[in-house]
């Protein structure tokens, strides 16, 4: 299968490949792939040469700011644990301060996991991330205010990119040289493109 | 990265640079302009946002908490973005027309869901050199940690910042009087690309 919609949901309370069930340490950055904490993933999150992934949406758990007393942990006039998500493509960060200076990213209050009434997103990732063939991805969770216990209130964070793979990440790559964004609408399209090409009558001689 | 989508968020939280964990609400003023870059109250930055000459932002979405009044201002260097009919200052968007984070109750300590009504389109352009600020206004003082009530309020921003040659796409788009967004700059872009791989014209060739 060529263009596949793929998601990845972290959460500390869930142990694997190597991830404990423990609370994340305030102001701490932890990869939600191998971060070492919740449900984890063998090895670090890579595209290979013929592979080519496109960033949709994050996400993480929300933080609520209104008038309240301390609790879970945290301090008084916010409800939540203050977390935020970072997309990290090889070394670099990808939201930035506008002092230029790599930020913590997107704050779950403005895209958050999961949706309720009560928090609903603010936040678009639009335009989206690409990760080109060869590069090596990662996203970030960072909590200022953990909650003390697992159960009280879960870190989550997720992850929703399409994964382009064989022809359609050359043609993908073909896409991103032209300046068009990178979608299964623009591959199909490319495609329908080159088979008119191909079944065109040659021109004359 | 030439084109990338960025967000700022400010919380009345701590006094320092960048966030830190177990900071406390601090106190805001009623009916005072607090900028949420270098206001020097909650998550702060090293100084103003402002472009450089490979630069372009559009801000594409401002919000603040509903609770205590609050409004956000946008400000390209000494001019507010929003006014009111006979042009005198405003606070700019109050947290009830466009509150952060949607959903978020009206009053402190509410149980109701306050939902957006305001878009903002068009968008917000901050040329190269131009410097930057969003302003967060309540018009109740917001109390602090050492307040028998303590309340949080927040400020959000989304944008996109165009960097080198997109940005200079995007002046051009301005000078066209397109709208800059990356639809649009990719499209110039082909646009660029196929006048390149053009034949050329008969006559011109020597």
């Amino acid at each position: 299968m060529a263009m596949r919609s793929q998601v990845y949901a972290w959460n500390n309370s869930r142990a694997s490949h190597g991830g404990t069930a423990t609370v994340v340490t305030a102001g701490r950055s932890y990869s939600i792939f191998i971060g070492s904490i919740g449900n984890n993933i063998t090895k670090p999150a890579e595209t290979t040469a013929t592979q080519f992934v496109v960033i949709e949406d994050i996400g993480c758990d929300p933080t609520g700011y209104d008038a309240s007393a301390a609790a879970d942990g945290g301090v008084a006039g916010e409800t939540g644990q203050r977390a935020y998500v970072q997309v990290v493509i090889n070394t670099t960060s990808y939201f930035l301060d506008p002092d230029n200076v790599g930020n913590d990213g997107v704050p779950g209050t403005a895209a958050p996991y999961p949706r309720t009434i009560a928090f609903q997103p603010s936040f678009n990732l639009y335009p989206d991330v690409y990760v080109l063939p060869g590069q090596t991805w990662d996203v970030q969770y960072t909590a200022y205010e953990p909650n003390p216990t697992t159960a009280d209130g879960a870190s989550e964070a997720f992850v929703k990119y399409t994964l382009y793979d064989g022809p359609d990440a050359l043609i993908a790559n073909k896409l991103l040289e032209m300046g068009i964004s990178v979608n299964p609408g623009n591959v199909d399209w490319y495609k329908r493109t080159l088979i008119s090409g191909a079944s065109a009558p040659a021109p004359q001689a | 990265m030439a084109m990338r989508s960025q967000i700022y968020e400010w919380a009345n939280f701590g006094t320092s640079v960048r966030r830190s964990a177990g900071a406390l609400a601090q106190t805001v003023t009623a009916n005072q302009a607090l900028d949420i870059f270098i206001g020097s109250v909650g998550n702060n930055i090293t100084k103003p946002a402002e472009t450089t000459a490979t630069q372009f932002v559009v801000i594409e979405d401002i919000s603040a908490s509903p609770h205590n009044g609050g409004s956000a201002q946008v400000r390209i260097n000494t001019t507010d973005y929003f006014q009111n009919p006979d042009v005198t200052v405003m606070s700019g968007i109050p947290g009830r027309a466009s509150p952060y984070p949607v959903g978020a109750p009206s009053t402190a300590g509410g149980s109701d869901n306050v939902l957006s009504s305001f878009n903002l389109y068009p968008d917000v352009y901050v040329l190269p050199g131009q410097t930057w600020s969003v302003l967060y206004t309540p018009t109740e003082d917001v109390l602090g940690s050492s307040s028998a009530t303590t309340t949080g309020v927040a400020c959000f921003v989304k944008y996109t910042l165009y960097d080198g040659p997109d940005a200079l796409i995007a002046n051009k788009l301005l000078e066209l009087g397109v709208t800059v967004n990356p639809n649009n700059v990719d499209w110039y872009k082909r646009t660029l690309i196929e006048q390149a791989s053009a034949p050329a014209m008969a006559g011109g060739v020597a």
